[in-house]
């Protein structure tokens, strides 16, 4: 009932207000001017949230009569952005409109309904535009168009299959069993970034092993977003930030604004890119000799070797299987505009890619409508719609126990094998492991589809307007809906599939989930200016999230004939997973800013959640915030060498629930012969659990000199997380693996500098710097349970370790029964050099990454030592005693060995782009391009790395982890390149 | 303007109303809590606690018989996968049992999640009026096959752990009792299987489920019964204490039957998506070290001409290796994914029976090994009566009777003589016992 009882009493605020309007009268006079420099004729100058106004002259100028000063002057046209201009005495104006094509003057968000100018921020918000976005180089995935360009991320693909799989991390580590990935809300609308396995465990057995993590390694589903569709994203990086999101912002939370429709003539823009992928760095074959064929593999193998080296016919089966190049193709259409009253964007996109494999690739088509509709001058609608339909094929790699995925069976295969099918299309078994890679390759398919629907609406309703005060009532609604299909087929001809070789004789693994979030929250808004220029800012708002999914999953095996439906089968088996969760919360926010020098924030969300373990009992979230601007203090000269210099500290509180069935101790059902029962799974829940609660303080300081040639901001921040939910090992007889608690605290450190050059700026050339480097460090500060291991294969084989005083994600391993530390997944630093050089109508762009740093455990060597067919097999590299083959030191080795540098120093973005002018497009087609832009642009295109596999940037258990970095036989990542048309008109 | 404001005035009534209710509370969505079972435990409901602890009891089970078989040299684990079957187990180089690795932490925890399911239904029993729907007869021949089950469940992990111990009384699991050692650790399985037999023997004449196919001798109170004994006979027999093996045994199903050999209790296995397969099978063809079993190459060439028993494992085309080990014999004990695999059966107990008289009734000894010998196709024991001698024989019958069933690292180490065991690479070694998993925290 709050916003009624607001709603009232704005009403008696404003008859209260209403007569002070009739004394005193000040004359303006002015001119309104392009940012080019020429006069702006006909433009609206009115007094803000007044009816008073008037339209400027041909050459510009204007003349209005205001009732008192201060008062706020609100400049608009067709063509050009609007401005707000206060005026605070009556002498001469001008005011400099730009086009409405350019960027509005940079704002981060502080509330759920409000931003505030990026120079009175206390917060280090990233922001990134649709040009850095998608400028360069067109990204694969919205999440792969992070990389490298903000402080503070560090974004890793888990594998190099086509279609995403990307986790992005922002500020260490967020949890260690609770949810690390942001969230992400585009227009108002939380959108799901689930990743749901397509029951590849069926065959590969992955998890069987004691791991029960997935290792299918599905896409995430925020792959489903088109980044041409984006104008801008703003990444609040902790809670300091965040704390306004309240119970789901402890990872972060990325906000998207999508592209909307500016008032003017209908811009049209088209624009392909077609090019191809390749991977970016293939092991090669071990450099077999008769000798070394003979003493690994026996002298039958020996000859088999020698004849087929004289015969020319040894295959290099990695680059059988990696080394194709797949075709990409991006198309994008928009169009733009609109009146005063109505915009609108649409687009629509389709991509399609194929990987490095064959049989696999990634296919999308998204349409997008954003309508905006303003009836009134003080009420607005906004509409965002999107629909989208995906489809990923992903080929079957990562880790098994079966020996059947691809990257398994490569391990095992030697270039004298013959796998390739006869004349009549029948493959033969491998000779040397149970699954013949090029028949899984062209037979075996792993789809994903996806139809998704996302839908957000705002309405803004300016309650009453008045010159020192305003109140805005802000109402939005949200809703992303999805249905995914997973398929996962695999024929019984297989080679593991067959009966006679121990096989299922077929098998069948279809999903369906359906997905479907809505959210709604009201805010009022309420400002207030006084008259000596302090502005307090008033907002309070309620919330209310649902989240509802459910996935069933048929698992069909001993298929009939050919048939693939799951019916047609011996042996099927259902699996259904629901996931259900309501939250609802409220917030209120002050800001107060004194002229611009001093912005200080004080906020406070609460929450409850059906996912605690008490769901209606509320959890308040903090925060508070202070940014001072010494420059505004009027110490230095206005005309001086600095623009800015701020010094900012904000502190905030956000939340992370616990993961799913942590509240519940459950039994699972299966069955014995037919009779069906219920048993533990080993993991104990706790009905006492409760979110964790991360408290973060960050400061900084924001520079800008030189004209805004230099730019430095610098931010340190504490980031701790409290009531630390851990899946703590318990003592197996207990009848329990392991249980849920509250039981630690984990702090991260870090520092994020970014600094922005413009090194040379004339009329012809221009360079852009930009630079960013970032650090963090955890340590587990308070453990309440026994150290444990959790993560990876074991302590023989390098595995993370949860100990107090420790880093989050050292590593250990086992040196004769006693632990070692060998190593830790944090990178040492990370940095970002992002160059943009444009000469005339040429431009240059490219982004450098360097992580430095960091550790992965690669398994990959250790298989394909097993079974001798390592690359690097006869080198001596790795025996400190310089005496032992590779291939021979590594399996008997302790953990130290598979505990690998997983640094990079990558290009990972490089564009090249010529925009044909205009001027020499008038005879083209009557004059009708406004531009049309070619260019040729690249991802990945140099790698430095060490590390002994495929690519450093790997995990084998997928993104939901602070875990990442182990490698069993991935993906291999790929290169791309591109060529590229657009055309405006 | 009057009518957007009230569009939009009833709007915002709207999406008060929907914000302010109370946010729903969820039990588990998607399975049922344990918590369900303390209050009406219905006959239903223990059918289904029952099933549970069929399936839990055959959990990681394929583990265990590699750890068993790997160690006690019966055969080699190759996996493409997974190095350590070759590498820790065989203690190849300067590898070592690991305390945090599967192939201790996965059996042992399973055995333990199946002592679990049993205790919490002997919970379920105790903490309420069950007179409703069960007789006392049923509640007691229940707890008689919980126990059963209990004990049993420990004897596995003991086999593992041996001098290390095992904890006995994990009833209450917030106050675990102590480590104890080997021969405390038999005494107390063996005092469990003495309460479940006297509950047994009280528990009327029908359980009041059904169990599955491998128990369907055993599937009264009354047959149970005899299974009860027989475990307790190789617990006994393990003691030493022969006596009281000929005891249990003679309350078990032993008979002296060449054509009963396979009489007995199983673990049952079938394809369905919510059950296990055998996991000690693969196909013979398309075998390759990527998955494999491959018998110790001393197998074939240390048995009997015309033993028929080597029909357990087939010659293959080719020799398998990896890691430097290499056979050409594959196992073939199990021939489908869908093979029983003995809990306990007629053959160990005639050999139990063996073992035991060779201190009390050395002649009865001989009986029972000439049974097992010609049921095998080879002819009667010509060595002496001597202890030492028949030990031996009887160690060499159940290496062949009972291959690849998880006795032969057990039966050496009763007799001292790992030692004997082959060594197949210079830096391998005979581990004695496995390490208590870390997670235990001893």
């Amino acid at each position: 009932m709050k916003q009624k009882n607001s709603y009232r009493r704005s009403i008696l605020l404003l008859l209260l207000v209403l007569p002070c309007f009739v004394f005193a009268q000040s004359t303006l006079i002015g001119k309104v001017n392009s940012d080019k420099g020429e006069t702006v004729p006909f433009a609206n100058v009115i007094q803000k949230g007044t009816t008073n106004g008037t339209t400027t002259g041909i050459d510009g100028n204007f003349t209005i009569e205001v009732p008192s000063l201060p008062t706020t002057l609100e400049f608009s046209s067709l063509g050009y952005l609007t401005v707000e201009l206060r005026v605070t005495n009556a002498t001469p104006i001008t005011v400099t409109m730009g086009e409405s094509a350019q960027a509005l003057e940079e704002v981060v968000v502080t509330g759920l309904a409000t931003s505030v100018k990026r120079t009175n921020s206390a917060n280090a918000v990233a922001s990134i535009s649709a040009e850095q976005l998608t400028g360069t180089t067109p990204p694969p995935t919205l999440d792969g168009a992070l990389y490298g360009k903000f402080a503070g991320a560090v974004v890793n693909s888990n594998s190099g299959a086509p279609g995403g799989g990307i986790s992005v991390k922002l500020r260490g580590a967020t949890s260690l069993q609770g949810n690390i990935q942001p969230l992400y809300i585009i227009d108002g609308v939380y959108v799901d970034n689930s990743s749901i396995a397509a029951g590849l465990n069926t065959v590969s057995g992955a998890a069987s092993g004691g791991s029960a993590s997935n290792q299918d390694n599905p896409t995430n589903r925020i792959a489903d977003l088109n980044p041409e569709d984006i104008a801008n994203i703003e990444i609040l990086k902790g809670a300091s930030a965040a704390a306004i999101y309240g119970s789901r912002a402890a990872a972060g939370v990325i906000i998207i604004t999508t592209k909307r429709g500016k008032a003017g003539e209908t811009q049209f823009k088209f624009s392909q890119s077609v090019g191809w992928v390749e991977a970016i760095n293939l092991l090669g074959v071990r450099d077999y000799t008769a000798a070394r064929v003979e003493e690994s593999f026996g002298a039958a193998d020996a000859a088999l070797f020698v004849a087929a080296s004289n015969a020319g016919t040894l295959v290099d089966y990695e680059k059988e299987i990696f080394g194709e190049h797949g075709i990409v193709s991006n198309s994008n259409f928009s169009m733009a505009g609109g009146s005063d009253k109505t915009k609108f964007f649409a687009g629509i996109s389709h991509n399609n890619e194929a990987g490095i494999v064959l049989n696999t690739g990634y296919e999308k088509t998204s349409f997008r409508l954003n309508l905006d509709h303003k009836p009134q001058d003080w009420l607005k609608f906004t509409l965002s719609t999107n629909y989208i339909y995906s489809s990923s094929d992903r080929g079957f790699f990562n880790n098994d126990n079966t020996g059947t995925t691809i990257g398994i069976a490569l391990t095992a295969t030697r270039p004298w094998d013959n796998l390739f099918p006869d004349a009549n299309g029948i493959y033969p078994d491998h000779p040397n492991n149970s699954s013949n890679p090029l028949q899984t390759r062209d037979l075996v398919r792993n789809n994903e589809t996806v139809n998704r629907f996302i839908m957000g609406g705002t309405v803004n309703l300016d309650i009453y307007k008045a010159d020192n005060s305003n109140l805005e009532l802000i109402l939005r609604g949200g809703m992303d809906m999805y249905a995914q299909k997973t398929r996962a087929i695999f024929p019984k001809e297989l080679q593991f599939q067959k009966l006679t070789n121990g096989g299922l004789n077929g098998v069948s693994s279809q999903g369906d989930t359906q997905n479907k979030n809505y959210n709604l929250s009201g805010f009022l808004v309420h400002n207030y200016f006084t008259d000596n220029d302090i502005n307090f800012r008033t907002q309070a708002g309620l919330t209310n999230e649902f989240f509802d999914r459910n996935t069933v999953l048929v698992t069909a095996t001993g298929l009939v004939a050919s048939e693939t439906n799951v019916d047609q089968a011996a042996n099927t088996g259902v699996n259904q997973t629901r996931v259900q969760q309501e939250d609802s919360g409220f917030f209120v926010q002050e800001e107060v800013n004194f002229q611009d020098m001093l912005i200080a924030t004080i906020g406070v969300r609460g929450d409850k959640s059906s996912n605690n373990g008490d769901a209606n009992k509320l959890s308040y979230y903090p925060k508070g915030s202070l940014a001072v601007n010494i420059n505004e203090f009027g110490f230095w000269k206005e005309d001086g060498a600095w623009d800015q210099f701020k010094l900012r500290a904000a502190y905030g509180e956000a939340g992370n629930f616990p993961p799913p069935g942590a509240l519940f101790t459950s039994y699972n059902a299966f069955s014995t012969g037919g009779i069906l029962g219920i048993s533990l799974i080993g993991v104990r829940g706790d009905k006492s659990i409760v979110s964790e609660r991360q408290k973060e303080l960050e400061f900084g300081t924001d520079l800008s000199f030189l004209d805004g040639r230099a730019g430095l901001t610098a931010t340190y921040y504490i980031k701790t997380i409290d009531d630390l939910i851990l899946q703590s090992a318990l003592e197996p007889s207990t009848g329990y693996t392991s249980e849920f608690v509250n039981a630690g605290a984990l702090e991260n450190k870090g520092i994020e500098l970014s600094l922005d050059l413009v090194p040379v700026r004339t009329e012809n050339f221009e360079w852009n710097l930009g630079i960013n480097w970032f650090k963090n460090t955890s340590e587990i500060t308070r453990l309440d349970v026994e150290p444990f291991n959790i993560g990876a294969f074991g302590a023989g084989l390098g595995t993370f370790r949860i100990e107090e005083g420790s880093s989050a994600t050292q590593i250990v391993g086992s040196f004769a029964g006693e632990l070692r530390v060998v190593g830790d997944a944090e990178p040492d630093f990370q940095m970002g050099i992002n160059n943009n050089l444009r000469y005339k109508n040429l431009d240059l762009t490219f982004l450098w990454q360097w992580k430095k740093g960091g550790d992965n455990v690669n398994l990959t060597t250790l298989l394909t030592d097993l079974n001798r067919t390592s690359h690097d097999y006869d080198d001596i590299t790795v025996d400190p005693d310089g005496l032992v083959v590779n291939g021979q030191y590594r399996p008997g080795a302790a953990a130290d060995v598979h505990t690998q540098d997983a640094s990079y120093l990558r290009l990972r973005e490089l564009g090249l782009y010529y925009t044909i002018p205009k001027a020499m497009l008038s005879g083209v087609i009557g004059g009708t391009f406004d531009s049309i832009r070619l260019g040729f642009s690249g991802s990945n295109i140099i790698n430095i790395f060490d590390y002994n596999s495929y690519d450093p940037e790997v995990s084998n258990f997928g993104g939901g982890t602070i875990f990442s970095g182990v490698e069993v036989t991935p993906f291999p990542s790929s290169k791309r390149y591109l060529f590229h048309v657009a055309a405006n008109f | 303007m009057k009518k957007y404001l009230y569009k939009i005035m009833f709007f915002a009534l709207v999406l008060v109303t929907t914000v302010s209710c109370e946010v729903e509370e969820f039990s588990d969505l998607n399975n049922a809590e344990v918590d369900a079972f303390e209050e009406n435990l219905t006959r239903g409901d223990l059918q289904d606690l029952v099933g549970g602890l069929l399936y839990s009891s055959r959990l990681r089970l394929g583990t265990y018989y590699d750890d068993c078989g790997v160690i006690g040299r019966e055969f080699y684990r190759f996996s493409g996968s997974d190095p350590r079957f070759t590498g820790d187990l065989l203690g190849g180089g300067e590898l070592t049992l690991d305390n945090n690795t599967f192939y201790i932490t996965a059996p042992w925890a399973s055995r333990y999640l199946t002592v679990k399911n049993a205790n919490l239904i002997l919970g379920f029993l105790d903490g309420q009026d069950t007179s409703a729907q069960f007789t006392t007869a049923e509640v007691n021949a229940t707890k008689g096959l919980l126990k059963t089950f209990i004990a049993y469940e420990l004897l596995l992990n003991l086999n593992l752990t041996y001098e290390n111990g095992i904890r006995l009384d994990v009833a209450d699991e917030n106050n675990l009792g102590p480590f104890v050692g080997y021969n405390q650790s038999l005494t107390g399985i063996r005092a469990l299987l003495v309460e479940a037999a006297s509950d047994l023997s009280n528990g009327g004449s029908d359980f009041p489920f059904i169990l599955s196919s491998g128990f369907s001798l055993f599937n009264t109170p009354g047959t149970f019964l005899q299974a009860n004994n027989a475990i307790a006979a190789r617990v006994a027999t393990y003691q030493g204490d022969a006596s009281a093996t000929l005891a249990f045994l003679n309350n078990s199903f032993m008979v002296m039957d060449s054509e009963q050999l396979n009489l007995g209790m199983f673990y049952t296995f079938s394809l369905d998506q919510t059950d296990i397969a055998n996991p000690l099978f693969f196909s013979i063809e398309g075998l390759s070290a990527a998955n494999a079993r491959i018998a110790q190459p001393n197998f074939v060439p240390e048995a009997e001409t015309g033993d028929n028993r080597l029909s357990k494992v087939v010659l293959l085309d080719d020799p398998i290796m990896q890691d430097d080990l290499s056979g050409n014999y594959a196992l073939f004990r199990y021939t489908s994914n869908v093979d029983d695999i003995p809990i306990v059966r007629n053959e160990e107990l005639i050999l139990l029976y063996a073992e035991a008289n060779i201190t009390i009734n050395p002649s009865e000894t001989v009986n029972a090994l000439n049974l097992i010998r010609n049921s095998a196709g080879l002819p009667n024991y010509t060595g002496t009566n001597d202890p030492t001698a028949l030990t031996n024989e009887m160690l060499t019958q159940r290496r062949y009777s009972l291959f690849a069933e998880g006795h032969r690292w057990i039966d050496m180490r009763r007799y001292n003589k790992l030692g004997d065991l082959p060594i197949d690479r210079t830096a391998d070694d005979v581990w004695v016992q496995f390490p208590i998993p870390l997670t235990e925290n001893q």
